[in-house]
């Protein structure tokens, strides 16, 4: 039998709603449906609203709202929030370069999966990627939806420095990255759409529930984009 | 106007105020002063509101030349503060002329002082807080050279008494945290549960302003280290694979996927701030009452400081 979504305390400032254990579209329509439904009805004392794969985190001021009284409200919410209707989805496309200094793994990623980069290169840019939420540091967007085909491991030493706008993935994940960082990531491309700015508001383009494709081009289109913010591709 | 000529930076000298919450949604930490309680009163002690942005200074080092005539304090640990090698009292405003010379000559107790001149530093703010936030692109550490600037508006007298001792805290060393226990505490099994709650443990060189992480005894797992990655709360304790728990601070990464055993309660991360690498802390598990009661009574002691700055 189903229990439902469970509640839990995380720490004296924030609890955890826990959902089915997975990584799933579905799981995380419900996340997105219960954040969307507490946002609707901010009670005083509640701070933040933190979506993640099948888990949503809500922080509070405890002397303002009480623990026990807030898991009640969340049960609540949790009613309301199987009936409601979830914005359209939105779709980003990020002119992308594939290969050269632009994606140091390629060949490697080629190599492993015994494809042709322009297979490997044919099939990642028609992929519509779905942005579960946006977490980790300076806006990382956790994309799902990476095709079966193209999964590689993990470098086995991470790189010191991946440029912002480098176009990866590891496992089941995917990523473009929004500031210069290290990575365990196959970097096959890049983007030079701005993905994080926190000068603007919001510093990120976009939110859970979004989708994203990297289709190709030249470098020289890729190039035109320098500067411009993601929010201009939808 | 301009404040300050950087003289030496010291360890590592950041401008903080209260703080950027609200944008965790974005994948960026709220960030702010490591110990909210000495920040504060720095800047009521010279008139400013609690909120406005001051210096953050780590260990020793630190040497401004005063570019005007100012009002100052400085609170927090107690890092031997002097103008033109004198020693001065902290928790105290304190005037200071043109030309002189404040540094930081070695710590005695705690781990960050906080300097507030009267007015509060200027600064570009990103996302409504002057904090700085380096990974995310949001300022830097001070450098040489560097010219600091306070705003001009002034807001309150200043208060030139000291403060009531019993308001001053007294960084301890070894301290205890408080915490509560999960989300994922049935991820260990009731042995790592006790050794968490019973073993000593010492920060390691490794620490900083997004993480403490610990040495000491290994907390056992039941059924592997890793979840499917979620928010993290600031405070939380984070237990990786090596057994070795990792508190998430105020510049942490806002989600992850390692288990987490406790969270360090509000009241107690003021502590924390006031401790050093190679020191030691325990864990105490609390309720929420305990853990409310702990917040309240250190809202109150700004308040009381307030009152007894309005005399």
């Amino acid at each position: 039998m189903n229990e439902g979504p469970k509640i839990k305390p995380s720490g004296d400032s924030a609890l955890l709603v826990e959902f089915e254990n997975r990584i799933d579209p579905g799981v995380n329509r419900s996340v997105r449906a219960l954040a969307l439904t507490i946002e609707s009805d901010r009670p005083p004392g509640v701070q933040e609203i933190l979506p993640a794969y099948r888990t949503l985190m809500v922080t509070y001021d405890p002397l303002q709202i009480e623990y026990p009284l807030l898991a009640e409200k969340i049960q609540g919410w949790l009613n309301r929030a199987e009936r409601i209707d979830l914005p359209p989805k939105r779709l980003f496309r990020l002119p992308t370069v594939y290969g050269g200094s632009h994606g140091p793994d390629l060949d490697r990623v080629t190599q492993l999966l015994h494809l042709p980069s322009e297979e490997v290169i044919g099939i990642f840019s028609q992929t519509r990627f779905l942005v579960y939420f946006i977490g980790f540091i300076c806006g990382l967007a956790y994309l799902g939806g990476m095709p079966e085909k193209l999964r590689v491991p993990r470098l086995a030493t991470p790189r010191t420095l991946v440029p912002a706008g480098s176009v990866g993935f590891a496992g089941g994940q995917a990523n473009a990255i929004a500031t210069d960082q290290p990575s365990g990531f196959n970097y096959i491309g890049r983007t030079f759409a701005v993905l994080y700015d926190p000068t603007v508001f919001p510093p990120i383009p976009f939110v859970a529930g979004d989708e994203v494709t990297f289709p190709a081009v030249s470098e020289e289109e890729a190039l035109k984009v320098k500067g411009r913010g993601a929010g201009d591709f939808l | 106007v301009k404040a300050f000529e950087v003289v030496n930076p010291g360890v590592y000298t950041i401008l903080q105020d209260l703080g950027r919450p609200g944008y965790m949604r974005y994948g960026i930490p709220a960030s702010g002063v490591a110990d909210r309680f000495s920040a504060q009163v720095a800047n009521l002690l010279v008139g400013n509101k609690p909120e406005a942005a001051v210096l953050e200074t780590t260990l020793f080092r630190l040497e401004l030349l005063a570019l005007e005539n100012l009002a100052m304090a400085v609170t927090g640990g107690d890092l031997s503060p002097t103008v033109n090698k004198n020693p001065f009292p902290m928790w105290q405003a304190v005037s200071i002329q043109r030309g002189d010379r404040i540094s930081f000559r070695g710590r005695k107790k705690g781990f960050r002082a906080f300097l507030a001149v009267r007015g509060g530093f200027s600064g570009p703010r990103y996302l409504g807080s002057r904090s700085v936030f380096s990974r995310g692109l949001m300022g830097n550490a001070l450098k040489p050279g560097e010219i600091l600037e306070a705003e001009n508006s002034v807001v309150r007298p200043i208060y030139d008494a000291p403060i009531p001792l019993n308001l001053i805290p007294d960084f301890s060393p070894r301290p205890t945290l408080r915490v509560i226990l999960g989300p994922q505490q049935d991820r260990f099994s009731p042995k790592g549960l006790e050794t968490f709650l019973s073993s000593e443990y010492t920060v390691s060189p490794q620490s900083d302003r997004m993480g403490y992480r610990l040495k000491g005894p290994r907390i056992e797992h039941v059924q592997g280290a890793d979840i499917i990655s979620e928010a993290i709360a600031r405070g939380a304790v984070q237990v990786p694979g090596d057994g070795l728990p990792i508190i998430m601070l105020w510049d942490a990464q806002v989600s992850g996927g390692y288990t987490k055993i406790a969270n360090v309660i509000t009241a107690d991360h003021d502590l924390l701030g006031q401790t050093m690498p190679g020191e030691t802390l325990r864990f105490k598990d609390v309720t929420h009452e305990e853990a409310r009661a702990a917040l309240r009574r250190q809202e109150m002691r700004v308040e009381e400081v307030k009152r007894a700055i309005a005399g």
